[in-house]
């Protein structure tokens, strides 16, 4: 167990506690330091429902090293749960956001079971193809929106017993987002220190000694999917507030792209490493565009060189680059 | 960082050099511009900058000069609300969109809640003028409905079809086309009946099994719903002939495009159909403003304006006009002068909206009579 002991960080001192705090708080007025326009509104809010939507690729990528094809199951799990229910039965995002988790709960139970006894490429490919499975029967049937999706999602509508939360337009939405986003960070900060995340990451980097401690490997795998499961899919949840549609686009490889890109980027076991990740690439697809084809060539190269020459993502290259450094 | 420095200098330094600059009315169009519909946005995108062009010309619009932004919407919706987004906070007066219903349907609550003009020119979805998504919704390509309504028409009253079968894409559009053109039947008292309905993917290229059921059917016409113009539709029309199947090959509206001439050329021959705009048929060649476009948009571009070029000049001219009559750019006023109003002098005539938003089209019921040149005769 030592190996693991000194991968979990210290406990907080009282500077890093106030530098969380401000990091919060600037984080929180972020939209109004980049003008308050719309745009910043609307890209911010975005980038935290997408880096949301990351984590939970993350908790599988990271801490079990297994690539999920599938979590755009869950994300579009997410969004048809706030759409159908909200717009067919009128519920409130409390009850809409319960239903996405226990669905998403359900769908990663399933889909963890049968893909239990599998690794690597296996895994990676019975991911994708629920995702393909669940694509065709979210385009083919009509009572959840067939090909046309679901219109005319209502505000975001959370009652808080003393007052009523009512969010339409980006600027009312950002403040759900952002608690959204420390929600996870805390959860997953919460994740790597816990006794699960410890034994997952020895599941994954000594399965031999794992067992010979009496560690059931598959449980582990199981417990560690469902959990990433609902991050997704809440992420999906707001997303379909936020957009005001849901259709089966929300399994395409865009998202499923950006997520896998995000989570590799920086680095993976790192907290803030998704976040910075997303916000790069919803920076340059913003700011930055070359045109859709070459945003599309380019992602996919990132993807493709970061995995081929630095698995480590950009912290292990600079890690590499302050090593050749140092030993001058 | 480094481009919205570059962008917020070039606006100061053109606010000083010309300070009119700051009064252009903005155009948005948001088209996918790359990928598989790439070409087919860039056309659309194309008409719109030429109609604006012309109206610039002509001295603008309120007497103000029009500019176009336009964006590529990847035909992804996610895409497309960043696009939107970014027409926002130029504060465009008009987004022309809409090439994939998905992408529209995503775009119109965000250009809605912003109180920006849109106006949608290709998407077919009936969700896009249902209200729920944009009570202000203009479109101006004709609706599965209407298109449904002409196919009945003619099986019925032209071709007194006895036996009919389906050919049908198994998809919200090819279901909904069949259920909508089963409906027309009723309405019509059609005293014949529908025989079979056959059902393919639209991915699909071989339609050997289903050709050879319809062929032993042999029904008097067979209604084809394929939205696969480059690769799906081709292939079932050269398969229909080597099937020699005798029934008339009735496609569905606006399906038979240049890819599939190209494809399957002569195969083509006595396949009917219908459509909303054509640069080289009656009526289109005796209206003025169509005939104006179709020469211009010739000189400029190299090759004749198909339908999609048609509806973006329709999108901006309507536009146009009602902003003309009314003497404002908002949204709701813009609107108004356009829903359940006629619009003049469009490159489809002189036009009718119905209160919901949607252009009455106007159906040119055809036979191809030389595939392999696309050629065309009306019927009627």
């Amino acid at each position: 167990m030592t190996v693991i002991d000194t991968s979990s960080p210290a406990p907080m001192s009282a500077l890093r506690a106030a530098a969380v705090v401000v990091l919060i708080i600037v984080g929180f007025f972020m939209p109004r330091l980049l003008g308050g326009g719309s745009v910043a509104y609307s890209t911010l809010t975005t980038i935290a429902i997408f880096a949301v939507m990351c984590y939970g690729v993350d908790l599988v990528l990271s801490y079990l090293g297994e690539v999920s094809l599938g979590h755009t199951l869950f994300w579009a799990i997410g969004g048809y749960a706030a759409a159908n229910l909200s717009v067919k039965y009128g519920l409130n995002g409390w009850s809409t956001a319960l239903a996405a988790i226990a669905l998403c709960i359900a769908a990663a139970l399933f889909l963890g079971m049968v893909t239990l006894r599998t690794r690597e490429f296996v895994f990676s490919l019975v991911t994708y193809a629920a995702a393909v499975v669940a694509y065709e029967i979210a385009f083919n049937w009509d009572a959840i929106g067939g090909s046309d999706g679901v219109v005319g999602i209502p505000a975001l509508i959370l009652p808080f017993g003393f007052a009523t939360f009512s969010g339409l337009s980006q600027e009312d939405l950002w403040p759900v987002a952002f608690v959204l986003l420390l929600l996870t960070l805390g959860f997953i900060a919460r994740f790597r220190r816990s006794k699960l995340g410890t034994t997952a990451l020895m599941v994954q980097m000594n399965p031999a000694l794992a067992t010979s401690l009496g560690v059931d490997p598959r449980k582990i795998r199981l417990a560690v999917f469902v959990l990433s499961a609902p991050i997704t899919g809440l992420a999906g949840w707001l997303y379909g507030y936020q957009r005001g549609y849901v259709g089966p686009d929300m399994f395409e490889s865009y998202f499923l792209v950006l997520m896998l890109t995000a989570v590799v980027l920086v680095g993976r076991r790192i907290l803030i490493g998704p976040l910075i990740g997303i916000a790069l690439l919803i920076a340059q697809q913003n700011l930055l565009s070359l045109g859709g084809d070459w945003n599309k060539i380019i992602l996919g190269s990132i993807l493709a060189i970061v995995l081929i020459l630095w698995p480590t993502g950009l912290v292990g290259l600079y890690r590499r680059f302050g090593k050749i450094n140092s030993s001058k | 960082m480094s481009k919205k420095l570059s962008l917020t200098t070039f606006a100061l330094l053109a606010s000083l050099v010309a300070p009119a600059a700051a009064q252009d009315i903005k155009v948005g169009t948001i088209f996918p511009l790359s990928g598989g519909a790439g070409p087919d946005g860039q056309t659309v995108t194309n008409a719109v900058k030429l109609v604006v062009g012309q109206l610039n010309e002509k001295g603008g619009l309120l007497g103000r000069k029009i500019t176009v932004i336009s964006k590529d919407d990847e035909s992804t919706p996610a895409v497309g609300v960043s696009r939107a987004n970014e027409m926002i906070s130029e504060k465009v007066d008009l987004v022309i969109e809409g090439w994939n219903s998905p992408v529209t349907l995503a775009m119109q609550p965000i250009l809605a809640r912003a109180g920006i003009m849109d106006i949608t020119a290709v998407s077919k979805s009936d969700l896009i003028l249902s209200g729920e998504t944009n009570p202000n919704a203009v479109r101006i390509n004709s609706s599965n409905g209407f298109d449904a309504g002409v196919i009945a028409k003619y099986i019925v009253e032209k071709l007194k079809a006895k036996k009919v079968a389906f050919l049908t894409q198994n998809d919200v559009y090819g279901n909904g086309f069949q259920t909508a053109v089963e409906a027309e039947f009723k309405k019509l008292n059609f005293s014949g009946e529908v025989t079979m309905t056959e059902k393919f993917a639209f991915k699909d290229t071989d339609f050997r099994v289903q050709l050879t059921n319809l062929k032993s059917a042999n029904p008097d016409a067979i209604i084809v719903t394929n939205s696969s113009n480059s690769s799906g539709l081709p292939a079932m029309v050269e398969q229909y002939r080597q099937a020699d199947i005798k029934s008339t090959f009735v496609g569905a509206v606006g399906i038979m495009l240049t890819t599939v001439f190209k494809v399957a050329g002569d195969a083509n021959n006595g396949i009917v159909s219908a459509d909303i705009f054509f640069p080289d048929l009656p009526p289109f060649t005796s209206i003025p403003a169509s005939t104006d476009f179709v020469a211009a948009y010739t000189k400029a571009y190299g090759v004749a304006p198909d339908k999609s070029a048609a509806l973006g000049a329709a999108a901006v001219q309507v536009w146009a006009k009602a902003v003309e009559a009314t003497k404002s750019l908002d949204r709701k006023t813009v609107a108004a002068a356009i829903r359940g109003q006629a619009i003049k002098d469009t490159v489809f005539g002189d036009v009718q909206f119905l209160p919901n938003g949607q252009m009455q089209p106007r159906y040119v019921v055809f036979k191809v009579v030389d595939g392999k040149n696309a050629k065309l005769e009306a019927i009627e």
